[in-house]
């Protein structure tokens, strides 16, 4: 059986994804030119890589088009219900590294807590004619956490796709949940983080679908094994 | 061609609702989401079935009736009381079972003898039901927020304090949490470097120089023009939360309402072990035990033997139009709610009504009902 790994197509997460897995013996090649979407692993006939956009790995490992795939946790636990079912998290590879925060207006200066913004939440009917706004793209994730882990269900999602950081200054949101590493760009537009608002600590993972012929094949006790050794 | 899944009893349950006064309305399967969405909150998203109009307009498949029924009975004006009554197809996502199913109810909307009007739901549900399933015993459990809203109130505890519980209430592991919470309340991360500094600065000592504060800050950073909180708004909660900071639930409160809530116990006695409890604990339940009391006495005189019922005291749900009685309905010994129901004194209102409009309804799970008679046959 041929094993399909899929990698990001592009930017730095595609040179560190090679970067692990040449450390791990696996040295990946672009078949025909640079550009190109599928590519091999040297003398290895057996592996496969196809090259996705960060945000198709999730979803083709999901529905098993692909037997591993390197990606963020984040995209992975936002595409997917279930996740841990149905894949498995094989190694975390130490780049990528992004929080999924709830992050508020800093000068909200009465709300450090989710417990804070629960009680904010509770009353903003009342005092504003509408339920808290929230703009983010993870609408999985914001759920599980708000209503999961801290109680909180009275919030409508406005969907951001991009430059969720400005939302809160321009009115379109009241506060956001967003991926941030250094926590700059929040300082910038005059957000903070919650204290306890740090939804996921997330970082690009080798990532396997779990399929049933994966059982005592070889070759995929070889790649986790080799990929972990190599961290 | 029959409808897919409707039970073969229906015809019988539409006239049962009919011989209980009610008028049948019916409501259009496709809906507008925002009210749902707006109402029970953004968990409901991924358990109802959502499209969009050509538009961009959000759009849902009926995912139950009483906001529906509510809206039409808005948007028609036809005035209070009145006393609605449904069958119909409801679209859910759900893992197991069918994702469309009927449900049955009524909606009793504006009858202003709360009590009355509460007997009258738990009794109308427990006809249907004994009339569809002759000779089955049903077990109902009833509970009310209210009560436990008065032991909130009774303990004296700080308003702050009293939302955050009753907003819990109906939830067990978050009330859990919750009590835990206030009774050993985090040291750390509770208040941000920037309320600190303000302290140092003396910014915090009196609201109006808070609120100059807060106004100029936003002023500068340009947020101003969109801010959804006022600086009044932020100023007040601010120092709200500075008088909450060194206090807690002491361990007299915290024993007083876990005790409440363990509560259980047939609805005959319930009265007495309430008045008992709040004589006991040296709280003031008034008005509400009173009004607790009129319900039992208004079911027994609708028929409905008070002793069949079991009271539990931390039984309610966890949506803020859910105001008083709450109720579900089960085969005896079998957790399958039948039926459930309960006051939504706050939807209407919360949906666009001008005036408040008591409200108490319930409803009926037909694929269930199926089910259970499809056992006993």
């Amino acid at each position: 059986m041929t094993i399909t790994i899929g990698l990001p197509s592009k930017g730095r997460m595609k040179e560190d994804s090679s970067a692990v897995l040449a450390r791990a013996g696996f040295s990946v090649v672009a078949v025909g030119n640079d550009r190109s979407y599928r590519g091999r692993v040297e003398g290895r006939d057996d592996i496969e890589i196809a090259f996705l956009s960060a945000s198709e790995i999730s979803r083709e490992i999901a529905n098993g088009t692909v037997d591993f795939g390197v990606t963020g946790e984040d995209l992975v636990r936002e595409g997917l219900a279930e996740a841990d079912a149905r894949v498995e998290f094989c190694a975390r590879l130490g780049f990528g590294h992004a929080d999924v925060v709830v992050a508020v207006p800093e000068i909200w200066l009465d709300v450090d807590t989710m417990a804070d913004l629960g009680d904010v939440a509770q009353d903003f009917r009342a005092r504003h004619g509408r339920r808290l706004t929230i703009a983010t793209k993870y609408w999985r994730l914001t759920q599980q956490f708000f209503s999961g882990n801290h109680g909180i269900q009275l919030y409508r999602i406005v969907e951001s796709l991009g430059a969720t950081e400005g939302a809160p200054a321009s009115g379109s949101a009241d506060i956001i949940v967003d991926i941030t590493s250094t926590g700059s760009t929040l300082t910038a537009n005059h957000l903070k983080i919650l204290s306890d608002g740090v939804i996921l600590k997330s970082e690009a993972c080798l990532v396997r679908a779990r399929k049933e012929e994966h059982e005592g094949d070889p070759v995929v006790a070889e790649i986790v094994q080799a990929v972990r050794k190599a961290l | 061609m029959p409808l897919v899944n409707l039970p073969a009893f229906a015809p019988d349950l539409i006239a049962d609702l009919e011989r209980l006064g009610t008028e049948r309305v019916d409501t259009p399967v496709i809906q507008p989401a925002e009210p749902f969405l707006d109402m029970a909150g953004e968990d409901l998203r991924r358990r109802i079935f959502l499209t969009e109009s050509e538009t961009g307009k959000s759009l849902c498949l009926r995912p139950e009736f009483t906001i529906p029924v509510c809206l039409r009975h808005i948007e028609t004006a036809t005035g209070t009381p009145k006393r609605y009554a449904y069958l119909g197809e409801v679209f859910r996502q759900r893992r197991e079972g069918s994702n469309e199913f009927y449900q049955a109810g009524i909606e009793d909307l504006g009858e202003p003898d709360v009590a009355r009007a509460d007997a009258r739901a738990v009794r109308d549900a427990l006809t249907v039901l004994k009339n569809r399933l002759p000779g089955v015993a049903f077990s109902v459990v009833l509970g009310d927020q209210s009560v436990f809203e008065a032991v909130v109130a009774a303990c004296g505890l700080p308003a702050g304090w009293q939302k955050r519980l009753v907003h819990a209430f109906g939830n067990q592991a978050q009330l859990q949490r919750l009590m835990d919470d206030l009774s050993n309340p985090a040291r750390d991360g509770v208040f941000g470097p920037e309320v600190d500094r303000l302290a140092i600065l003396g910014k915090l000592d009196d609201e109006a120089t808070l609120i100059a504060h807060i106004d100029a800050t936003m002023e500068a950073t340009g947020y101003s023009t969109n801010a959804s909180r006022s600086p009044a708004d932020i100023a007040r909660r601010l120092r709200e939360k500075m008088e909450l900071a060194n206090t807690r639930l002491d361990a007299r409160t915290l024993a007083l309402l876990r005790e409440f809530l363990a509560l259980e116990l047939s609805l005959a006695e319930a009265p007495g072990a309430l008045a008992a409890f709040a004589g006991k604990a040296g709280l003031s339940l008034g008005a509400a035990l009173a009004r607790f009391e009129s319900r039992v006495a208004a079911l027994s005189a609708t028929g409905v033997d008070p002793a069949t019922i079991t009271y539990r005291a931390a039984f309610g749900r966890p949506l803020d139009y859910y105001t008083g009685l709450v109720f579900e309905i089960a085969p005896a010994g079998e957790s399958l709610v039948l039926a459930g129901g309960g006051r939504f004194d706050r939807l209407l209102t919360l949906l666009g009504a001008r005036e408040r409009i008591p409200a108490v309804g319930f409803s009926l799970w037909l694929d269930r009902i199926a089910g259970v008679k499809g056992a006993a046959a």
